[in-house]
Order: C-alpha cells, then sequence, then structure tokens
C-alpha cells in the first residue's frame, strides 16, 4: 500500500479535524495493567455501596472510571470499530481536595485518557487550583479561584470527563466537539464569580481570563491539521447561569474569546506521494465559541437544548494541506434530548444533534469543490505522478458530508447502585463532521451514512 | 314508622372508612415525618429558611454565622429518606442534588457531603460533631441532636 509509507502527518487536509499518529494497535504489558485496575475497581465498586474517603477532617477524595465498547458501520469510532468492537475508549480520574477553612479550598484532578489513537491515556492534571469565597447576608457569594480551572462552558463542559455527568456515553458531539477539546476543557489563570441565592431562583456569573492549554498541543493532534504548535495569548471565557430554586429550570449563557499564534520551524512539509508542499510558518487563530443552554426538569422528565454560534478566525494559515481553513469561519451546532427516568434507576434518552462546520455552506458542497480543485492544482503541479498515485491523492478531496453531522441517539441507563452505571446506546449519522480523522485518515473512504452502537460501565465514588 | 334496623353493614362500612382514612394519614405522616437535625448548640436559629437550608445541602453555604465550618452528612442515594428529605423538607428532586454535588467535586470547586450508611450512624454522626447537619426520622430523635424546623 503507498499509504503506508508516508509519515503520518501528511493526512492532514481537513479543517476540524484532528490528526492521526501512527496506527498502532499492539497491547503493550501498561494497557494490560491499566485494564486489570479498572476490572479490580469496578469489582470492588460491586461489592460496596459507598466508597468516598474522607481521610482526615476536611480532605476528600473523589474519582471516577468508565470503559466504553464501540461498534459501528461505515467509520472507526476510537479505534478498529468496524465490525468489531473496539474497547479503545477509557475515562480515568481521580482528586483530592482540602478545606483548612471553610471558605477556603484546595483541589486537584488527575485524568487519564484513552480515545482510539488520539489520547494514549497517559495522565495530565486537568484542574489544581485554589478557591477563596466570601459569603454577605447568606444569599450572596463572592469569590476566586486561582490556578488551572475547568473553563465554565454550557450544561456539561465542567464535568465533561465523568460519565456519570454525561446524559449519554458521548456528550452530543455538535457542541461538545472533540476535535476542539484541549481548548475548552481547562485553562491556567484567574477565574472571578458571583453567586445570588434568592427565593426566585440562583444566578452564578463565571469570568476568566488567561492562558489555555494549548501549548501543551502540537497543532497537528488539534484539528489544524498543521506540523507547528500553537501559542496562547491571553483569552477569556464567562458563563451567566440561573437555575431555578427547585433546579427544574436552567439557563445559560456562556463564550469565550481564545486566540493562539501558530509557529512551526519547517516551511515545507512532505506530501502523501512524497511532494514537497509548502506550508506557513506564522499564523494566527482565533476561537469564539458561544453557546445558549436552556433545561427543564421534573422528577422523571429532562429536556435539554444547546444552541453554538461558534467563530473561527485564522490568518496565514491557508495552504493545500489546511485548505478549508477560511478566514472567517462561522460554523453552527445544536440538538434537543429528553430523558425519562421510567422507574427508578433506570433511564431512557434520546436526542437529535446536528452540526455545521461552515453555516454558509450547509450542505458541504462548495467545500467539496474547492477541496478538490485544490488537490486538482496540486496533481498537476507535482511531476511523475502516476495515475494510481493521482487516484490516491485524489481521495483525500473532502467530501460534502464531511462538513455536517445529523445524529440520531436513543440510550438506556441502569444505576446498580449510586455508585455504578452501565449504558447502551444507538447512534444513526448522516456525516462525519464530528468524526476523529486519527482512525478514519482518508476522507475518500469514509461513509457517509453510518451506525453507532456503544456500551459503557462506570463508576464514580 | 320505619324500622330503624341496627345497621352492622353501615358501622362496619364506617368503620373500614375511617380505618382507611386513617391508614392513608398514617402513611402521609410517615412521609413528612423526616426532619432536619444538627449537632448540640450549633448557632443557628430555628426555623430555618428553606432556602438557606438547601443551600447548606447543595454544598454552596459552608460556614454557620459565627464563621465556623459546616459539616454535611447524608444517606446513600437510593436510601428512601434520603429521597423523602429531598422532596418534603427541601422541594428538590433527588437527582438534582446529587447533579450539584457531582459538579462541585468533578470541577474542584467544592466538596461533596459525607455519605453515611445507617440512621443510627446519621445519629451518632450529628451527636459527636461539632457544626454537623443532617436529617433522620422524626421518632429517632435524640437528646444529642437538635431539630431544625424549616419556614
Amino acid at each position: 500500500m503507498l499509504f503506508k509509507q508516508i509519515p503520518p502527518h501528511h493526512y492532514k487536509y481537513r479543517l476540524f479535524r484532528p490528526i492521526p499518529i501512527a496506527h498502532i494497535f499492539t497491547v503493550n504489558p501498561r494497557t494490560i495493567a491499566r485494564k486489570l485496575g479498572l476490572i479490580f475497581l469496578l469489582s470492588f465498586s460491586l461489592n460496596t455501596n459507598c466508597l468516598s474517603f474522607e481521610l482526615f477532617d476536611s480532605v476528600q477524595i473523589h474519582g471516577f472510571a468508565s470503559q466504553t465498547m464501540f461498534l459501528t458501520s461505515g467509520n472507526n469510532m476510537f479505534g478498529p470499530s468496524i465490525s468489531n468492537p473496539s474497547f479503545d475508549f477509557t475515562e480515568l480520574g481521580i482528586n483530592g481536595s482540602w478545606s483548612p477553612m471553610p471558605n477556603l479550598l484546595l483541589s486537584m484532578q488527575i485524568i487519564s485518557r484513552r480515545a482510539g489513537n488520539g489520547y494514549d491515556g497517559s495522565p495530565n492534571v486537568d484542574f489544581g487550583l485554589l478557591d477563596y469565597s466570601h459569603f454577605f447576608e447568606d444569599d450572596f457569594k463572592i469569590g476566586f479561584r486561582a490556578g488551572r480551572i475547568r473553563i465554565p462552558y454550557g450544561l456539561y463542559n465542567d464535568t465533561r470527563d465523568v460519565a456519570f455527568t454525561r446524559p449519554s456515553i458521548l456528550l452530543p458531539q455538535s457542541v461538545y466537539f472533540e476535535g476542539t477539546r484541549d481548548f475548552t476543557i481547562s485553562a491556567d489563570g484567574l477565574l472571578i464569580y458571583a453567586e445570588l441565592l434568592k427565593p426566585w431562583g440562583n444566578l452564578t456569573l463565571e469570568l476568566f481570563g488567561g492562558y489555555n492549554r494549548s501549548n501543551e498541543l502540537d497543532a497537528k493532534f488539534s484539528f489544524l491539521s498543521l506540523p507547528g504548535n500553537l501559542e496562547p495569548n491571553p483569552g477569556f471565557s464567562g458563563r451567566l447561569n440561573y437555575e431555578s430554586y427547585d433546579a427544574s429550570l436552567r439557563f445559560a449563557l456562556s463564550g469565550g474569546y481564545i486566540p493562539m499564534d501558530y509557529k512551526s520551524s519547517s516551511s515545507l512539509i512532505v506530501g502523501p506521494t512524497g511532494t514537497l508542499i509548502p506550508t506557513p510558518t506564522k499564523g494566527k487563530l482565533t476561537f469564539t465559541p458561544m453557546l445558549l443552554s436552556s433545561q427543564y426538569n421534573t422528577d422523571k422528565w429532562t429536556f435539554t437544548s444547546e444552541y453554538s454560534p461558534f467563530f473561527i478566525n485564522t490568518s496565514g494559515l491557508n495552504t493545500v494541506v489546511n485548505p478549508f481553513a477560511d478566514s472567517n469561519n462561522f460554523a453552527q451546532s445544536y440538538y434537543f434530548q429528553v430523558a425519562y427516568r421510567f422507574a427508578p434507576k433506570w433511564e431512557l434518552m434520546t436526542r437529535y444533534d446536528a452540526m455545521y462546520t461552515n453555516s454558509h455552506d450547509q450542505n458541504g458542497k462548495e467545500s467539496e469543490l474547492k477541496s478538490q480543485y485544490l488537490i486538482n492544482q496540486l496533481i498537476k503541479n507535482t511531476t511523475n505522478l502516476s495515475s494510481l498515485e493521482a487516484y490516491n491523492l485524489f481521495q483525500f478531496a473532502s467530501p460534502a458530508y464531511s462538513h455536517f453531522a445529523k445524529t440520531l441517539t436513543v440510550g438506556l441507563r441502569y444505576d446498580i447502585s449510586p455508585m455504578m452505571m452501565i449504558r447502551a446506546e444507538y447512534n444513526y449519522i448522516n456525516g462525519t463532521a464530528w468524526l476523529p480523522t486519527q482512525g478514519n485518515p482518508i476522507p475518500g473512504e469514509t461513509k457517509q451514512y453510518w451506525d453507532m452502537f456503544g456500551l459503557q460501565v462506570s463508576i464514580r465514588f | 314508622m320505619p324500622k330503624i334496623i341496627s345497621c352492622y353493614t353501615c358501622r362496619f362500612r364506617n368503620m373500614a372508612l375511617w380505618s382507611l382514612i386513617l391508614l392513608f394519614s398514617g402513611s402521609m405522616m410517615a412521609e413528612e415525618n423526616v426532619v432536619a437535625v444538627v449537632h448540640y448548640g450549633t448557632p443557628v436559629t430555628t426555623p430555618i429558611s428553606r432556602i438557606r437550608l438547601s443551600s447548606i445541602f447543595s454544598m454552596r453555604l459552608t460556614t454557620w454565622s459565627d464563621g465556623s465550618a459546616i459539616k454535611v452528612f447524608v444517606l446513600p442515594d437510593d436510601n428512601p429518606l434520603n429521597s423523602t428529605f429531598c422532596k418534603q423538607i427541601l422541594k428538590l428532586f433527588p437527582h438534582q442534588l446529587r447533579y450539584a454535588w457531582d459538579r462541585l467535586v468533578y470541577s474542584g470547586t467544592g466538596q461533596a457531603p459525607v455519605i453515611l450508611s445507617s440512621t443510627q450512624e446519621m445519629e451518632n454522626k450529628i451527636a459527636n460533631t461539632p457544626g454537623a447537619i443532617g436529617y433522620l426520622p422524626k421518632e429517632k430523635k435524640d437528646d444529642n441532636v437538635a431539630i431544625l424546623l424549616v419556614e
């Protein structure tokens, strides 16, 4: 196979896609140890009802572990999942908190995430912060957090990796998109917050300023598909949240402004057929995500909807390798979700979820033509290209359906105990906009209509 | 003059009706038979406002009026007394309270209440921990714990 010899960073052809690293599906001793550890934890949790630790006064240890299996048709999801189940999605986390004074809290969480070959499970500090707050008159609280902080964004970002708090196996991918996960999960800086607790409800305002964690990322592992690094500039984000007294109603407005500089030491990369392709050495990238959230709860029902207009501005990053980095891109996504707790411990959910990477080109036709044109230019400009090589190169043109995704989800959850949960889920998907590229490096080989079945077991303490 | 028959059927019917009413009100009583309790000598005045009580159980309010720490004790999510307390006293859905704790714990912005396995353990903990708050069935009242009424 021609593409087997090609360095992986050549598969970088699409906006909104993480980049594949080498396809290594070997089993190593670390993986086995991790799996055994998880099984141990799971069997432990079956025998006990309550496992939160309070080591000594005011110190708490909590954690979570989830293992997911995906079985898909057409496209791979977190590992080779077509026809045969993939178990390559494991989430582990442990956190500790210490409250030396009632108004002061120090906390830290370490997470390990294994998701196909995009995340290898190496542990990282998810948050590590100091929180100080002061109450006035028992109904007004003001405070700040400093350090590495979870970014306040929408209804689910605060606890994104804890399967227990998610409505489904994965969060709705339109809004909580895997490709921008690292930009939106947590950041280093200062957050100030104010909370008003009144009979008519709770009003919370959180404002964050600081640096996102993109400096830990190679741009090639993000959706950007370029070989250099992203260096963060100071950014802002915030959330205004309203919750009625009994939490039956919840509304939130979140937004962010995340500017970054792109820098690369190489001005050329080796193309899929050995061609040298010029790439930028400098550029700018700015995310401006926004999110409107609403939720209505009764004892048995939960209705949730979120809508996200998402602006991506780039300058100096338009290349043949990354042909869809429009200088001003406006993406849109939304979902509607219903959960029904029909019996104690049981929950049934359904969701319709839609994502458009370019809202001016919702069916993706224009982007497809642009991509084919650029690839054709590359083929023309390359000498000594065999017809097979040209054909293979053409497979990298991004199809129209890679610019949207519409997902219908049905899921069932059973809480074995307050600490342990299992769920099963079926997704019918039209489009590949949120499909991770790691397992699907060649756009021309992806399928527009596909199914995804998942099973998940999760514990928390 | 119509003959008055001492109507046993009627009497039985009445008795059945009354016992049904008693039984029903009894079960209603049993549902409301959970009370918030605090460690004896905690600086809080009873009755407490419902909003303040729920701020305490949702772990938002962490200090008593004198600045001392509030220690919150609860029973496991699947204990019936837990859901009774949430619905009857706090007027919250139990799953929403759990969600509030999860948000604090897994984003590092707060701590969870301490989960105890039985009402007996709850009684002991409240009695022996200064600043403690929890809930107990009404009949379980101990001299070492004080009942906190809700406005």
